[in-house]
């Protein structure tokens, strides 16, 4: 196919999975005060779709949102997200698996369009969407750490989610700046809360609250000053509680604290530590390198045995761990406290830790997490050991975003020993539609490493090079692409079986655009002929689409339309009735239509492929399916339209390369185009009709009698009759057969060159 | 952009354990504030260190380019991603965090 197309069900994105933590709730924590001015800000929902918690780190955002949850009866979707979630694919795939969970089969459809290749994020979005209004009951979508997302992939995505929200649904998200998404229109029919860090801030009254509720004898002054000094920022006040609580003359302590200059997060973190026993210390700040960790992670990173303990102490008697579920496997330790105890840890300390933290996930088969790890402490060797092992399933799989961004990390002498990951990299490039540089530079590494490194070189790479390299059919290289697709074939059969129904489907499109029929066809048989064949999706449609177009061109109609109906009936069960790969069966049955006179079904059917074939560049497919609904329209004689088709894909097969059989086809619609207005005497139009006369001329096409016309359109009969008049003698023709026929040959009948 | 030096200064006084958090920079502490001063190599480098600010709930006071001539290019990639070539700042490498 013009993309690379193969998938294999056995591998399909199974090395990243859904990643637990992401999406549980985290614990309310038993200190924590209830706001109750800003829990009756989110509730007031007279319509409000989306609320926005925006503030600095430490303003007990995710706290506020976490209560509100569970203080109301509908169902919640929790997401914690992070900078990996830049891939839109792993955005949704976890929102869509949480979205399952609120009732079986609301995010599979959803699910199995992510686990698709190329599939578009919009059309999954509206899945999960489709979902919410399935479960049919009160839910709330929670959008933890919003600021991580900076991908436009991504942010579109959301975008595209807050404006097709249905009405049983609210979402709330969490944010340190304001989200680069476009809330205008939300915002303008009240439809948006936004919290930000005024409101967030400690009150007096609420500073005072927690400072008695912790047991600490301060007297008024004291908490005055302490809110004056942290400005009400609620991480200062939990921390100066922590602090206080244990220290003999709180007063005294809130004195000295308010007369220093140092910075609040500073001085009392730094009193904090100080009065932790030096193993809890030692614990905490070691293990602060993890993102999220289970006891079990935080025993294999410090070599100890009793971190489920230890745990379970910090988090009842202080505010820097969240636990993240009610059975305490998952814990991470609130951002801004994270960060302030990775401080005191030397540089090769932390290094080492997410070595180990690496090697643990690793060996629980963590992928996502052991590549994190390993590449923050700098270890390319472990990133591409990791790669390589799921090199098929990350290639091949839907998070082609997160799998590129790894390859590109790596140093090339890396990937000159692993020339699976440059491979990889280049088909995932190529399918994301990133710059053609790119996918060269990858597939450049590539091909040194086959000249430097002969003995790493495998059938499989091979294949991948070459079907990636059959993609220059998209800038028009038809020739080329037939070599590279008959390599990738030779290459799948002597040792990459795997890749055997995509590389296939390639070339056996290569050789329909070089004209070679038959060939095609015998290779598309063989495509879909595998057992694997529906394992891959967009290969298995498109063989199908070129036999329907094969069939068609060579009189077999029947035939073709069989093939046509099942590649489009297969595309929707799989979610990908939108996708370029239908468009052959689409074109495929509009010949078919048009050779046994089924003329409206075979222009509408052209115009679906068409549709689906458009693309910001000129592609020979896109050239391909303006010439089939030429042809088609010619045949209705729709003339004028089918010349602008006509003349739309010469200038594209102008900029071509070798554009194959294009121009072969091309004169083929123009004689026929030539001949068809001969016979119809096709004159030019001196006078355009008027718009009533036109609408006069629907209706006589539309086989109304006169009297009828003149009903539909509030005119009198005589009018009517003087409209015919007046239309017979500007298209030149005597009658009513005429009129029409002549009418629908200039293309007046259509709808879209009407002036109304 | 060519590497510059960059004074940024935030709110509070901090400790030098924070030194850590700014590798390759100098942090002085003064008069409530503190002055962070190094090479920055190019946007991207100073989108991070921005980041590092908000996450350590650091208050931005000001932010100002020093002149060029003083400018000594940074003499190690400060964090793995460094090495790469962006086409598309942001977009990679994908949720890997700085050590």
């Amino acid at each position: 196919m013009t993309r690379v197309s193969s998938q294999t069900a056995q591998t399909a994105g199974l090395a990243l999975g859904v990643i637990e933590p992401k999406l549980l709730l985290p614990r309310v924590q038993p200190g924590m005060l209830r706001r109750s001015g800003l829990l009756e800000m989110i509730d007031d929902d007279g319509g409000v779709a989306l609320t926005v918690v925006n503030a600095p780190v430490g303003y007990g955002k995710t706290t506020l949102l976490r209560s509100w949850c569970a203080e109301r009866p509908e169902a919640v979707v929790w997401m914690t997200l992070d900078a990996a979630d830049d891939d839109p694919v792993r955005l949704w795939m976890h929102l869509a698996t949480a979205v399952e969970r609120l009732g079986q089969g609301l995010g599979g459809p959803a699910l199995v369009r992510l686990g698709v290749r190329g599939a578009g994020i919009e059309a999954a979005v509206d899945e999960v969407m489709n979902g919410l209004v399935g479960y049919g009951r009160p839910a709330t979508i929670v959008l933890d750490d919003l600021h991580a997302v900076g991908s436009e992939r991504s942010l579109r995505s959301i975008e595209h989610a807050i404006e097709r929200l249905p009405a049983n649904a609210r979402l709330l998200a969490s944010t340190r700046s304001d989200p680069a998404i476009s809330v205008a229109r939300l915002r303008a029919r009240g439809g948006l809360t936004e919290i930000r860090a005024r409101e967030l801030a400690f009150t007096v009254d609420e500073a005072r609250e927690l400072i008695a509720r912790e047991g600490i004898a301060l007297s008024d002054e004291s908490v005055e000053l302490l809110v004056e000094r942290t400005e009400g920022w609620p991480a200062g006040l939990y921390l100066a509680a922590l602090w206080l609580r244990d220290l003999e003359g709180p007063d005294e302590g809130v004195r000295a604290f308010v007369g220093s200059t140092r910075h609040v997060a500073d001085y009392l973190t730094a009193e904090v530590l100080t009065a932790l026993a030096p193993d809890a210390r030692d614990f905490l700040q070691r293990t602060s390198v993890l993102d999220r960790f289970t006891p079990e992670l935080c025993d294999a990173v410090l070599g100890r045995e009793d971190s489920a303990a230890v745990l379970a102490e910090l988090a009842r008697s202080n505010m820097f761990l969240v636990a993240l579920d009610a059975r305490e496997q998952w814990y991470r330790y609130h951002h801004l406290f994270g960060e302030l105890l990775q401080l005191e840890l030397g540089r090769e300390d932390a290094l080492a830790l997410r070595r180990r933290a690496a090697a643990w996930c690793r060996a629980q088969g963590l992928v996502e997490d052991a590549i994190e790890y390993a590449a923050a402490a700098g270890d390319a060797g472990t990133v591409a050991e990791v790669l390589v092992e799921h090199d098929r399933e990350l290639a091949w799989g839907g998070r082609l975003t997160q799998f590129l961004g790894w390859v590109r990390w790596l140093p090339s002498e890396l990937l000159l020993e692993h020339p699976s990951l440059p491979a990889g990299g280049a088909v995932a490039a190529s399918l994301l539609a990133r710059p053609e540089v790119e996918v060269e530079r990858l597939l450049a590494v590539a091909e040194r490493a086959r000249r430097e490194r002969p003995e790493l070189w495998s059938p499989y790479v091979e294949a991948i090079v070459e079907v990636t390299r059959s993609n220059v059919i998209e800038r028009g290289d038809v020739g080329a692409a037939v070599e590279h697709g008959r390599r990738a074939v030779a290459a799948a059969r002597a040792g990459a079986d795997v890749l055997s129904v995509g590389v296939l489907a390639a070339l056996s499109q290569a050789l329909f655009f070089a004209g070679e029929l038959e060939e095609t066809r015998r290779i598309a048989v063989q495509a879909v002929e595998r057992p694997d064949a529906p394992d891959v999706p967009d290969g298995y449609v498109g063989s199908l689409g070129l036999l329907a177009l094969v069939d068609a061109e060579q009189g077999r109609a029947e035939s073709a339309e069989a093939w046509a109906h099942q590649a489009i009936s297969f595309a929707r069960t799989r979610f990908q009735a939108d996708s370029w790969t239908v468009s052959l069966a689409h074109l495929g049955l509009a010949l078919a239509c048009t050779a046994v006179g089924r003329l409206d079904e075979a222009e509408l059917e052209a115009l679906r492929g068409e549709r689906l074939r458009r693309s910001p560049q000129p592609t020979v497919g896109h050239a391909h399916a303006l010439l089939v609904l030429a042809h088609v329209r010619v045949a209705r004689s729709r003339l004028e339209p089918a010349a602008s088709d006509l003349k739309r894909a010469r200038r594209m097969i102008a900029g071509f390369p070798d554009p194959g059989r294009l121009p072969v086809i091309a004169a083929s619609v123009e004689q026929d185009l030539t001949a068809v207005r001969a016979n119809a005497g096709h004159r030019p139009i001196v006078e355009a009709p008027s718009a009533a006369e036109l609408a006069v001329l629907r209706g006589l096409a539309a086989g109304l009698s006169r009297r009828e016309i003149g009903a539909q359109l509030y005119i009198s009969l005589n009018t009517v009759k003087t409209h015919i008049r007046e239309l017979y003698r500007k298209l030149d023709v005597t009658s009513r057969a005429d009129a029409v026929a002549r009418g629908d040959a200039l293309g007046l009948l259509d709808p879209t060159q009407s002036p109304g | 952009m060519s590497p510059s030096r960059y004074s940024i200064v935030v709110e509070g006084e901090l400790g030098p354990r924070y030194a850590s958090a700014f590798d390759g920079m100098t942090l002085r502490a003064h008069d409530g504030e503190t002055e962070i001063i190094g090479p920055i190599i190019d946007p991207s480098h100073l989108q991070g260190l921005l980041g590092r600010i908000a996450g350590l709930g650091l208050t931005l006071h000001s932010l100002t380019p020093l002149e060029t001539e003083n400018a000594e290019p940074d003499p190690q990639p400060r964090t793995p991603s460094a090495g790469v070539t962006e086409q598309n700042p942001g977009t990679t490498p994908e949720g890997i965090v700085n050590p």
